[in-house]
């Protein structure tokens, strides 16, 4: 068992699963999603960058990519959702902007994990 | 990816301090926004995560704008108080990280690495590379920049490459650190480049010359590989493995001491190719008779040792290791002893020798070894190798008739093998034809021009000589050579220069005559001063000028040029 593959593995998964908690519910109605799960699943994505920084291999580099797609996703909805609530207001049209941007994080994250998992797989131990 | 290699070292080492700052705001953020507080009305509330995020973003770094938006319960202030450690913290962790990280060695060497690389690359003139700096090449280095001749410098030690960033040099001369024991060294530097001229190596330790040679050949076989070999074996496995150029300087002082002794003309005319003004001094003249006494049967003394055979002259050597002096040839008078002890040099016949070369690799020897001998014979014509250029004050203070330096030797003619390889060429050409052939040069050159001529070298092509190859070219008219004679302001009239060597492809030809003609391709070696050499360049380049000094008059403009000047 690698010590290093169970963080790794441990953090992209746990980013993907939280980007999921807060976009599963009615696109329109900001009250099924949590903000604390907003906020938990920005700064797991941030961590999850930070550990793919630095890789020099081919994979490395997209998973990165894939890593900071999902973090402007989140960063995105958050400075959505301030703006909403501190200056226009939080109309319908705000409310799915928030969770659209999570929702193409989101896809970014299934990305990173599809890679990561190929990556597992295709080593033979 | 060796480029990237720097910009990973930045990032692998702030991934800590991001953790640390990335959860230690988390942890801060997450605990504002759930701790109750109070508005101003006294009704509770919670901070958003927009105002935990900006309070805490001013706090960690210290900015402080207060509490906000409204003041603070005593719960939130006693986590504000635990946050202000934590978070401020990891905020000078981090800032600290990257001041450490700007001083790291490892970083700034592959900086430097990376921007040597940059250099190499877009190093678009031809170039010379230097293995080792010292003050030979730094001296070589600093004529060929004048020149306009760049190049790269390997050294192994960092300290001499700070000292190299300090040096002035016309043209900028990048240097890596690094041992040439490793091959990638030398493509890093760009060896496989076409504009790679030379690969120059004068270390003391042939074999050192030997490793450079090899493996500089084996990275580009197109290279030309200059180095210097003091031993006959080493100069032999180095011409088998192909370096083109194996440089001895003992040999060119024992081709000195002959020239001397034969034939002074030549000796003149070489000592005025390696930069020297074309006179004979009194130190130049060693006595021709009487006994010479060698000190030292090492790598100088063996090649005096040939010399002066080949001159006819008397010698005997003195040399203190018994090893050394075994290897002399049968019939050699060799005394063993120290050659600064009055005893072995009275058993030397000093007191009526004529001449005392000392020959040692020991400079300091060297010199107490002239200072015993004067002592006996205050007459004795004294003769001194300097080794280290530094040690010069010392040796002009000793009143010794002529001092070798074996540095400026070397210094000398690698220049001339790499700026000026014509008259390198010369040199060698020149010895073949005797000393009446070099009183009539000399005669030529001091009739002509003066005590100080100078050099230029110069090709019959587009790119030195379009006027010249264009003429022949759409007239085929033969033009002789004696076309660039002839002076810009008045075409009757010869400027004061010679055109001592023309090298055609094989053919080499010695001091042409004035009717010889241009072919082009031709490689001249002229001789003449800084005014002529500008004469000869205008004629070879410019149409006008060559119409001029053909014709004896202006060309005429053609209709279009004339139609085109007159708006």
């Amino acid at each position: 068992m690698n010590m290093e593959k169970v963080i790794s593995g441990f953090f992209i998964i746990l980013a993907l699963t939280l980007n999921f908690g807060f976009f599963y519910g009615d696109p329109t109605v900001l009250e099924q999603h949590n903000r604390y799960e907003l906020f938990a699943a920005i700064i797991i994505n941030l961590i999850a960058t930070i550990y793919k920084l630095g890789d020099k291999t081919q994979l490395g580099a997209v998973l990165l990519a894939t890593s900071l797609v999902a973090d402007i996703q989140l960063i995105g909805a958050a400075s959505i959702w301030a703006l909403g609530e501190y200056v226009t207001g939080l109309n319908a049209e705000a409310v799915t902007a928030i969770i659209s941007f999570s929702g193409g994080a989101l896809l970014a994250n299934v990305v990173s994990v599809i890679l990561f998992t190929g990556d597992v797989l295709k080593s033979k131990r | 990816m060796l480029e990237n290699n720097s910009l990973y070292l930045i990032i692998k080492r702030m991934r800590t301090p991001m953790y640390v700052l990335v959860v230690t705001f988390a942890i801060s953020i997450l605990g504002m926004v759930m701790i109750p507080g109070q508005d101003d009305q006294g009704r509770p509330y919670h901070l958003t995560f927009f105002d935990a995020f900006y309070f805490v973003s001013y706090m960690a770094t210290t900015i402080g704008f207060g509490e906000s938006p409204y003041e603070f319960t005593y719960p939130q202030r006693l986590w504000v108080g635990f946050c202000i450690y934590l978070t401020v913290i990891g905020w000078f962790y981090a800032i600290g990280s990257i001041i450490s990280l700007v001083q790291d060695k490892v970083l700034a060497a592959q900086i430097a690495f990376a921007q040597f690389q940059k250099k190499v690359k877009n190093m678009e003139e031809s170039f010379i590379i230097f293995v080792g700096y010292n003050s030979m090449t730094r001296t070589i280095i600093d004529r060929l920049s004048k020149e306009g001749i760049r190049s790269v410098v390997i050294e192994k030690n960092e300290e001499k490459i700070k000292v190299l960033a300090l040096e002035d040099y016309a043209v900028e001369v990048p240097a890596l650190a690094g041992d040439i024991r490793d091959p990638k060294i030398f493509k890093i530097a760009g060896i496989h480049k076409k504009n790679c001229h030379a690969v120059v190596s004068l270390f003391n330790e042939d074999v050192m010359n030997l490793h450079v040679a090899l493996s500089a050949k084996l990275m580009n076989r197109h290279v030309m590989v200059v180095v210097e070999a003091t031993e006959e074996e080493y100069a032999q496995n180095l011409k088998t493995i192909g370096a083109d150029i194996v440089e001895n300087p003992f040999k060119i002082v024992a081709k000195r001491v002959y020239l001397s002794l034969k034939s002074p003309s030549l000796l003149m005319l070489e000592q005025w190719l390696y930069g020297d003004p074309l006179v004979l001094r009194k130190k130049d003249k060693l006595p021709r008779e009487g006994k010479y006494i060698v000190c030292g049967y090492g790598r100088m003394g063996r090649a005096l040792e040939i010399g002066l055979k080949r001159a006819g002259i008397d010698y005997i050597f003195i040399e203190a290791s018994p090893e050394k002096a075994r290897k002399a040839k049968r019939g050699e008078k060799v005394i063993i002893g120290d050659a600064d002890d009055k005893k072995i040099l009275l058993k030397a016949d000093v007191q009526e020798a004529s001449c005392i070369i000392a020959a040692t690799k020991d400079d300091l020897l060297n010199l107490s070894i002239i200072m015993a001998a004067k002592r006996i014979n205050p007459d004795i014509y004294t003769v001194a190798r300097e080794n280290h250029i530094n040690d010069s004050v010392v040796f002009k203070a000793a009143k010794i008739d002529r001092v070798i330096m074996i540095e400026t030797l070397m210094i000398n003619k690698t220049y001339n093998i790499l700026a000026r390889p014509l008259a390198d060429r010369f040199i060698r050409l020149m010895t073949y034809r005797g000393e009446e052939w070099g009183e009539k040069v000399v005669n030529l050159l001091k009739t002509h021009i003066g005590n100080n001529p100078e050099t230029m070298e110069t090709v019959v092509d587009e790119d030195h000589a379009y006027a010249l190859v264009r003429h022949i070219k759409d007239t085929g008219e033969e033009i002789p050579y004696s076309v660039l004679y002839r002076r810009r302001d008045d075409w009757r009239k010869e400027n004061q220069m010679l055109i001592l060597y023309i090298r055609r492809g094989e053919q080499e030809i010695l001091l042409p005559k004035p009717t010889e003609p241009v072919k082009i391709g031709d490689e001249l070696l002229i001789a003449g001063s800084k005014e002529v050499f500008e004469d000869v360049e205008y004629i070879m380049e410019n149409i006008y000028e060559l119409y001029y000094v053909m014709k004896g008059r202006a060309c005429e403009l053609s209709l279009s040029c004339k139609l085109s000047l007159d708006f």
